[in-house]
């Protein structure tokens, strides 16, 4: 017989100065952070090991006098360097076919249904596709609600060239998908 | 092409000056050609996000399958919050031999509750971002109440000067039917940053 299990949390003080802003940050981005690298590519695992580091560094970061100013594009840019270091499964699911027996984007309600929505998943994959890396990183930066301020700070760019990515990025899956 | 036509998707994403917002939405007002346009791109913005809603709920929990090395201690005492909903008052045996050992009920929930957005929390600009689910398994699933604390000192359990500061851990512990622990399994978190927060 298996015994119970029990999850226990062992807590260590840390009430150095920058605390409570890391902490509103941490409820406030971890799942978007999370969903940003899970969509570049990396498992679930690998995604909470770099939100991990990430916060760690931004606790460093602001404890060591660090700047303030657009903390959540610096905190996307850190995520973002590390998740560029793990390489070997970077972008390696996003834009491929989603699993054929898990579609959640599909309506199922009749046959003649589903078939337009896989259809319509089918061109959205191919487009998503045929983005490039900086205008799909915008994009996903930009669907978990980031401005382009903090999409230039997360990705290197000028705030107005973050505009002309969006722009063109959106514009290429309009014209795919013909909606 | 409309000459506002370049100027679409930025004032969809609120990202125009006031002044342009303004003129942008008098002129959708009258030209046809430009709200056709935003309702396809709109359209296309919102299959991205449910493309990436999938994205993430597709994505299998494997389980985490690795020991992450604890690094070193620094904490005079760590607090172990049992945070099951068995409740194992009269069960639960301490984890380490060390004769300081305390088990205590926990008086006050010590993982808060899901606090209310901060005011200067990030928004989706469009409401078209649906949250991300949250599922179980490996996701930080930290229940609201904790059933029992057990205090035990770090250094029966690590060396001094051991771990960084802001790194909590989530210690997987698995008890046989005599109430004794028989495996315990480490995983930092940043837990600690949470709960560290000033309560209302």
């Amino acid at each position: 017989m298996t015994g119970e299990s029990v999850q226990i949390t062992l807590p260590f003080s840390c009430l150095a100065s920058g605390t409570r802003e890391v902490t509103s940050l941490y409820r406030e981005l971890r799942e978007p952070l999370l969903r940003y690298l899970v969509c570049l590519g990396l498992s679930k695992d690998e995604a909470q090991d770099v939100v991990q580091d990430a916060f760690l560094s931004l606790h460093r970061h602001l404890t060591a006098g660090g700047a303030q100013t657009n903390i959540r594009g610096w905190l996307f840019r850190v995520a973002h360097n590390q998740a560029r270091n793990r390489q070997g499964s970077y972008h390696r699911r996003f834009a491929e076919p989603l699993d054929p027996h898990f579609a959640p984007m599909v309506d199922e309600s009749t046959p003649e249904r589903m078939v337009l929505e896989k259809e319509k998943l089918h061109r959205l994959e191919k487009a998503i596709a045929a983005l490039t890396d900086a205008e799909r990183e915008c994009l996903l930066l930009r669907a978990t609600g980031l401005r382009y301020r903090e999409i230039g700070e997360a990705l290197g760019m000028a705030t107005s060239t973050v505009g002309d990515t969006v722009e063109r990025a959106i514009r290429k899956i309009s014209e795919k998908l013909d909606v | 092409m409309c000459k506002y036509s370049t100027k679409l998707i930025a004032w969809l994403d609120r990202e125009l000056e006031q002044e342009q917002m303004a003129e942008m939405a008098q002129h959708l007002r009258e030209c046809g050609e430009c709200r056709v346009n935003i309702a396809k791109y709109e359209g296309a913005s919102q299959l991205f996000d449910d493309y990436c809603n999938a994205v993430m709920t597709a994505e299998p929990d494997r389980g985490r399958r690795r020991w992450i090395p604890v690094l070193s201690a620094a904490a005079a005492i760590l607090v172990l919050v049992a945070t099951t909903a068995v409740v194992l008052h009269n069960r639960v045996q301490p984890l380490s031999p060390s004769p300081t050992a305390i088990v205590q009920p926990a008086e006050s929930p010590l993982v808060p509750e899901p606090a209310t957005p901060p005011a200067n929390a990030m928004r989706p600009r469009r409401a078209r971002a649906k949250p991300v689910r949250s599922q179980a398994g490996n996701w930080l699933p930290l229940p609201p109440q904790p059933a029992v604390e057990v205090a035990i000192p770090a250094d029966s359990m690590f060396p001094p000067g051991a771990v960084p500061e802001g790194v909590n851990f989530i210690a997987d512990v698995n008890f046989a039917p005599d109430g004794s622990a028989r495996q315990m399994r480490l995983r930092p978190r940043l837990t600690a940053i949470e709960r560290s927060a000033p309560q209302p």
